[in-house]
């Protein structure tokens, strides 16, 4: 089977692929794993005034992944953390033309912007009670 | 799963129309043909493959056996054997030929044998989900970002390089390891489950075990599957 355009554009040129470090003030760190196949992806934003102003990841997987987190990333970029919170795997799936045996891959992104949006709440709420 | 009583109807209605012959109308007594008018019979697609293969839901299984099971019914049904019959027959005989080989390649190999047990009787299980394992992650993000480096500089020979290839070596050897470990483990699983599958009466403390076998044997096929992706990774870079 054929990879979609897009998919083949974020596989050959990942947008925002590397890493923050997990300790720095207002970074989210996701990480997931599809069992079936074995993919591990890692997903961070970067949060100031409740604004992501970067996201990097890093995926270990097939390119439907790889391109999955990293179009996760280009759209979580200016988002608030609340409308992160409404990213849908289906929407993913449109926009990289997914078949129906990748689609696991798009909820492996959004799965990975929960965590990382979890992870950086429960920072932030420990912040407030080290307060 | 969603509606498990309409589920359970439908079964039954297939098996219903399942049991008479769709030529004669006779009822078929035989398994595969028509015992009246000796046509062939669909099988069922609702049938799982160990149902398909006539095999208890087992984990051990002996190999030559199902090979010559297999043999025998692909003789049975290959297509090339219907040619000259009709297209309810032909397709009969497609149909239940892509059934069988798929129910043959996944029950012969061990591993997908029992991921797809687990999967047919996740159903019976509450919560099978297990919770990922964030040190497995992290473990091999790091390993990751070893590999990354390694290739970054394999342009390069120094001793810092030699130093990173040695220990990505044993980082490898150590992970083939615990990927053999995860694998006995799941064999001596296979014996446990048989053990509680045979148990005629199923009682409260079997169903509880079965499903705390399940749960394990879930867990180490994940797991392993993620050991098994960074072992061929190592191994391609490093090996």
């Amino acid at each position: 089977m054929a990879y979609s355009e897009k998919v083949v554009d974020h596989f050959n040129n990942p947008r925002n692929m590397g890493s923050f470090k997990k300790e720095e003030d207002g970074v989210g760190t996701g990480i997931v794993g599809a069992p079936e196949c074995g993919d591990v992806m890692k997903l961070q934003i970067k949060v100031q005034n409740d604004t992501i102003v970067d996201a990097k990841f890093k995926t270990f997987g097939c390119g439907s992944a790889i391109a999955s987190s990293s179009l996760a990333t280009e759209w979580l970029k200016g988002k608030t953390v609340e409308e992160a919170g409404k990213i849908k795997n289906t929407d993913i799936v449109q926009e990289l033309n997914l078949p129906p045996v990748k689609i696991h891959c798009s909820v492996l992104a959004e799965d990975a912007i929960k965590a990382a949006l979890a992870d950086y709440k429960k920072k932030e709420d420990g912040k407030e009670t080290v307060k | 799963m969603d509606h498990p009583p309409r589920a359970a109807s439908s079964r039954t209605e297939l098996q219903m129309a399942r049991s008479m012959c769709w030529h004669c109308q006779s009822e078929v007594a035989g398994e595969y043909f028509c015992e009246r008018c000796v046509k062939v019979q669909p099988l069922s697609k609702e049938q799982d493959y160990f149902t398909c293969l006539g095999l208890p839901r087992l984990l051990t299984i002996d190999a030559t056996g199902l090979e010559n099971k297999f043999y025998e019914m692909s003789r049975s049904f290959h297509p090339d054997f219907y040619q000259t019959k009709t297209d309810t027959e032909r397709t009969i005989s497609l149909g239940n030929s892509a059934l069988l080989n798929a129910a043959y390649r996944t029950l012969k190999d061990p591993i997908q044998r029992a991921e797809y047990l687990v999967r047919l009787e996740a159903g019976s299980v509450k919560e099978i989900r297990n919770q990922p394992p964030a040190d497995l992650f992290e473990e091999i993000l790091s390993l990751q970002d070893d590999l990354e480096e390694f290739r970054a500089a394999s342009g390069q020979p120094s001793a810092d390089l030699t130093a990173l290839q040695a220990k990505l070596q044993s980082d490898c050897e150590t992970l083939e390891q615990r990927q053999r470990d995860m694998e006995s483990r799941l064999f001596e699983l296979f014996e446990t489950w048989d053990r509680l599958q045979r148990q005629t009466e199923p009682t409260e403390p079997v169903r509880a075990k079965k499903e705390s076998v399940l749960k394990e044997m879930r867990e180490l096929l994940s797991n392993r599957t993620y050991v098994r992706n960074i072992v061929n990774d190592l191994v391609a870079t490093v090996g």
